[in-house]
C-alpha cells in the first residue's frame, strides 16, 4: 500500500567502492553550488545591488504595509474568483454530465473554450472590450473575473473526473433505496466526489493566483502593482521585485503542500476510495 | 574433501533499526538440495532469502556462492546475481513489454545472447512452463498463475545455477497454487538446486529434501523433510505446523 | 469590425502570430522537456546536494508566477549587467516555467513503475543503467503521454506571455491589442485568436490522446 519513493527504489544499498564514490561527487557536487552562490553574489556586489539605498526600506513598517495591502488585494482577487471559477465549474460540469444535449454540447464546448485559451486574452478582453459596452467595473473585477473564467473549465473538468471515480455501486445502492437523481447526485455522489478533488482545487487556487500577476495590467492595486509604486518611490527596482517575487513563491509553496497533506489525508481515510481503488 | 556448497552463510547477522531480523545465521545448501524455510510472518525468511542475492545487506557476516563470497557492488555483484535465479510473490514482470519480451531481456542484455537463439530458448521454456501461448500478451493481460510461471521462465532464461523462491505462492488464488507448484515440483527432479520461502506445507513433505523452520531471526531447526513432519523437535515447530494445516482447512 | 474586414486588414498579421505562437511553443516545450529531464535525474540521484538543488528548482519554477519572472528577466537582470533580448527572455520564462512541471510529470511517471520490477531486474543481474534504459526510462515515458500533452497546452498557453513585451512578430495575445489599441476590432479581434489558440489546444489534445492509446501500459 505505502510504497517507497522512486528515488529511494532505483539504488540498492551502495557497497565500499560505490560509497567512496558517492562520497567524492557529494564533495563536488557541494563546490559546485557553492561556486554557482558565490558567482551569484559576486555579480550583484559588482553592480552595486547590496548598497543600502536598495534595501533600507525594507527595515520600515510602511513598506511592508503596502505590500500588505498589496497582497490582501492579490489573495482576496484570488479566492473570489476560485469560489467564482468554483461556481462556474460546478454548473459546467452539472451540464455536461446531465442535461440534454444541446446544453452538454454547449458545456463541453465552455470547457474546451477556457482550457484552451490564455489567461491573459480574456484580461485583455476585460480590459479593452468591457468598458466600451457601458459594463462599469472596478479594476477589482476587471482582474478577478477573468482569472475565474480562465479557471473554471480547469475546475469543471476536476469536478467531472471526482465524480466518475464515486464507485458505481454507490449509485446503484441508492436508487434500490428509492432516490432519485437529483437528491442522489447532491446528497451520494457529489459529497464523495468533492473528497477526491479537494487537492486539484487547491492547486487550482495557485493557478489563479498566479494569474492575478497580471492585475496592473487593468490597474489594480494588487502586490505587483504596490510594487510598482515602491520601486518609482525609492527607485530600487531589483531588490523590490525579488522579494516581490519570494513572497509569491512561498504562498504558492505553501498552498501546494496543502494540497499535498490534504490529499495525503484523504487517501489515508475514507472507506469509500480505498475500496474504489 | 566434501564438495563446494552451493550455498553458504556464515554468521550471518542483519537489524532492521531495533529488530535482528537475521541473528547470526549459519547455513550450508549443497548442489541439487532442495530447502524449504518455513515459519510466521516476520521471522526473518524472506530476509534471509533476499539476502542470498544482495537484494537485501547484511550487516555483518559472509556469504559464499559456491566458494566464491558474494561481491558487494558493480559488475561483479551483476555477474553473480545472473547466476542465482529469483521468483517473487508479487511476479514483478515488467508490465511494458510482452511475456515472450520478459523472458528474451535479460539474456540478450546481460549475456549477450543473440536475439534469435533468445526467442528461441524463451519459448522452449513458456512451452515447459505450459503459457507459450500467452507469449504475446502482456503481464496485466495474464492470470497470477501464468504470471508466476511465466516469472519463473524468466529467471530459468539465464540457466542460473540455483533458484530462490521467496513466497511465490502466497499472492495466488487458491485454484492457480497448484499450477505454480508443479512447474517446481518439476525443476525440483530435474536436480534443480532451490530455496524456497513457502507455507505449503504439502510441497515442502513431498518435494524438499530439507525443512528449516524460522522464528525471530534464528533458525530453530534444520532437519530431513521426512523427520520433520513426522517428529518435529521444536515444540513451536509443531504448533507452527498445525496452525497453518488448520487455517487452510 | 466584421470579421472579412478584419482578416483582409489583418490576416496576415494573424498567419504571423499564429506561426510565432506555434513556434515558441515548440521551442519552449523542446526546451522544457530537456531541462525537465535534466531536473529529474539530479532529482532522483544519489548525490544529496544536487538532490536538494532539483527540489528547490522545481519549487522555485513551479511556483513563480509568470508574469513575475518575466519582469525580473526583462527589467531586474539589466541591473545585474545581464541583458538579453526581448525574445530570450521571453523563451527563458516559457522554458524555466514548464520544464519545473515536467518534472513533476517525470517523477509521479516514474512512481507509477512498481518497485518489485526494479528488484527482479537486478535479480536478473541487470546493471544500473540497464535497468534505467530497459525498465525506467521506457515505463516512464510510456505513462507520462497525457501529462506531456497537457504540459505542452499549458506551455502553449504561458507563451501569451510575450504579448507584456514588444516582439517582432507578435504573437496571438499580442496582436490583439495591437489591433484594439489602433482600430476598433471589437470582440471579432478577439474570438479569431481565442479560436486559433482553442484549435492548437484541440489538435495537441487529439494527438496526445492517440499516441496515449498506442502506447499505453496494462497494469
Amino acid at each position: 500500500m505505502n510504497r517507497p519513493e522512486i528515488q529511494d527504489v532505483l539504488y540498492e544499498a551502495p557497497g565500499p567502492k560505490t560509497r567512496r564514490r558517492i562520497r567524492l561527487f557529494t564533495i563536488l557536487a557541494l563546490l559546485l553550488l557553492a561556486g554557482l552562490l558565490a558567482a551569484i553574489v559576486r555579480q550583484f556586489a559588482v553592480t552595486g545591488q547590496f548598497q543600502p539605498k536598495y534595501w533600507f526600506f525594507f527595515a520600515r513598517l510602511t513598506t511592508w504595509r503596502f505590500l500588505g495591502e498589496g497582497l490582501v488585494t492579490t489573495l482576496g482577487a484570488a479566492l473570489v474568483g476560485s469560489a467564482l471559477a468554483f461556481g462556474m465549474g460546478f454548473l459546467l460540469m452539472r451540464g455536461k454530465i446531465r442535461g440534454n444535449p444541446v446544453l452538454r454540447w454547449l458545456c463541453t464546448a465552455l470547457i474546451e473554450f477556457t482550457r484552451g485559451v490564455p489567461t491573459l486574452l480574456f484580461i485583455y478582453f476585460f480590459f479593452l472590450i468591457v468598458p466600451g459596452t457601458g459594463w462599469k467595473l472596478s479594476a477589482f473585477w476587471k482582474i478577478t473575473l477573468p482569472c475565474a473564467i480562465s479557471a473554471c473549465g480547469v475546475v469543471a473538468e476536476a469536478l467531472r473526473s471526482g465524480v466518475n471515480a464515486v464507485p458505481k455501486g454507490q449509485r446503484e445502492a441508492a436508487l434500490s433505496l428509492g432516490y432519485r437523481e437529483t437528491k442522489l447526485f447532491y446528497r451520494i455522489i457529489f459529497p464523495q466526489a468533492i473528497r477526491f478533488v479537494i487537492p486539484s482545487l487547491i492547486a487550482e487556487l495557485v493557478i489563479v493566483l498566479k494569474d492575478t500577476t497580471f492585475a496592473s495590467i487593468v490597474s489594480c492595486a494588487d502586490l505587483m502593482q504596490n510594487a510598482k509604486v515602491l520601486i518609482s518611490n525609492y527607485d530600487a527596482l531589483l531588490s523590490i521585485y525579488l522579494v516581490v517575487a519570494v513572497i509569491y513563491i512561498l504562498i504558492n509553496y505553501m498552498l501546494n503542500r496543502l494540497s499535498d497533506r490534504v490529499a495525503r489525508l484523504l487517501k489515508g481515510g475514507g472507506s469509500a476510495e480505498r475500496r474504489a481503488a | 574433501m566434501a564438495p563446494t556448497p552451493m550455498i553458504e552463510l556464515r554468521q550471518v547477522n542483519k537489524h532492521y533499526g531495533r529488530l535482528h531480523v537475521l541473528q547470526n545465521i549459519s547455513l550450508t545448501i549443497g548442489k541439487g538440495e532442495v530447502v524449504v524455510v518455513i515459519g510466521p510472518s516476520g521471522s526473518g525468511k524472506s530476509t534471509l532469502c533476499r539476502a542470498i542475492n544482495r537484494l537485501e545487506t547484511i550487516d555483518s557476516g559472509e556469504i559464499f556462492i559456491e566458494g566464491q563470497p558474494l561481491p558487494q557492488e558493480g559488475k561483479p555483484l551483476a555477474e553473480m546475481r545472473s547466476r542465482i535465479g529469483m521468483v517473487f510473490q508479487s511476479f514483478n514482470l515488467f508490465a511494458h513489454r510482452t511475456i515472450l519480451d520478459n523472458v528474451m531481456m535479460a539474456p540478450m542484455d546481460v549475456k549477450g545472447i543473440s536475439k534469435a537463439e533468445a526467442r528461441k530458448e524463451a519459448m522452449r521454456l513458456l512451452e515447459r512452463v505450459g503459457v507459450a501461448d500467452q507469449a504475446k500478451k502482456v503481464p496485466a493481460q495474464l492470470s497470477g498463475g501464468q504470471q508466476q510461471r511465466a516469472a519463473i521462465a524468466r529467471a530459468l532464461a539465464m540457466h542460473p545455477d540455483v533458484m530462490l523462491f521467496d513466497e511465490p505462492t502466497s499472492a495466488l488464488d487458491p485454484e492457480m497454487i497448484g499450477e505454480v507448484l508443479s512447474v517446481m515440483t518439476e525443476l525440483a527432479r530435474e536436480g534443480m538446486t532451490m530455496l524456497v520461502v513457502t507455507h505449503e506445507m504439502n510441497f515442502a513433505r513431498s518435494v524438499s529434501d530439507r525443512v528449516l523452520f524460522m522464528e525471530g531471526g534464528c533458525i530453530l531447526e534444520d532437519s530431513p523433510s521426512e523427520e520433520f513432519f513426522l517428529q518435529p523437535r521444536e515444540e513451536r515447530a509443531r504448533a507452527f505446523i498445525q496452525s497453518v494445516q488448520e487455517s487452510r482447512k | 469590425m466584421s470579421i472579412s474586414a478584419l482578416l483582409t486588414q489583418y490576416g496576415d498579421r494573424y498567419l504571423q502570430a499564429l506561426f510565432a505562437t506555434w513556434r515558441l511553443t515548440a521551442f519552449s516545450f523542446f526546451g522544457a522537456v530537456v531541462i525537465g529531464i535534466v531536473i529529474t535525474v539530479l532529482r532522483v540521484c544519489p548525490i544529496s546536494p544536487l538532490r536538494v538543488f532539483g527540489n528547490f528548482y522545481v519549487q522555485v519554477f513551479r511556483n513563480i508566477p509568470g508574469a513575475a519572472l518575466l519582469i525580473l528577466l526583462v527589467y531586474a537582470l539589466p541591473y545585474l549587467n545581464i541583458v538579453f533580448p526581448y525574445e530570450i527572455c521571453v523563451l527563458i520564462a516559457t522554458v524555466l516555467i514548464p520544464s519545473a512541471f515536467c518534472s513533476e510529470h517525470l517523477m509521479s511517471g516514474m512512481n507509477t513503475i512498481h518497485p518489485g520490477q526494479i528488484e527482479a531486474a537486478r535479480a536478473l543481474g541487470m546493471t544500473f543503467f540497464q535497468i534505467i534504459r530497459r525498465i525506467v526510462i521506457p515505463q516512464a515515458l510510456r505513462s507520462s503521454v497525457l501529462p506531456m500533452t497537457n504540459l505542452m497546452v499549458a506551455t502553449m498557453l504561458t507563451t501569451s506571455l510575450g504579448s507584456q513585451v514588444p516582439l517582432r512578430p507578435q504573437e496571438l495575445t499580442g496582436i490583439v491589442s495591437y489591433i484594439n489599441t489602433r482600430s476598433a476590432g471589437g470582440v471579432t479581434a478577439f474570438a479569431i485568436s481565442a479560436a486559433l489558440y482553442c484549435l492548437t489546444a484541440l489538435f495537441i489534445g487529439a494527438l496526445g490522446g492517440w499516441i496515449d492509446r498506442k502506447v499505453r501500459i496494462l497494469r
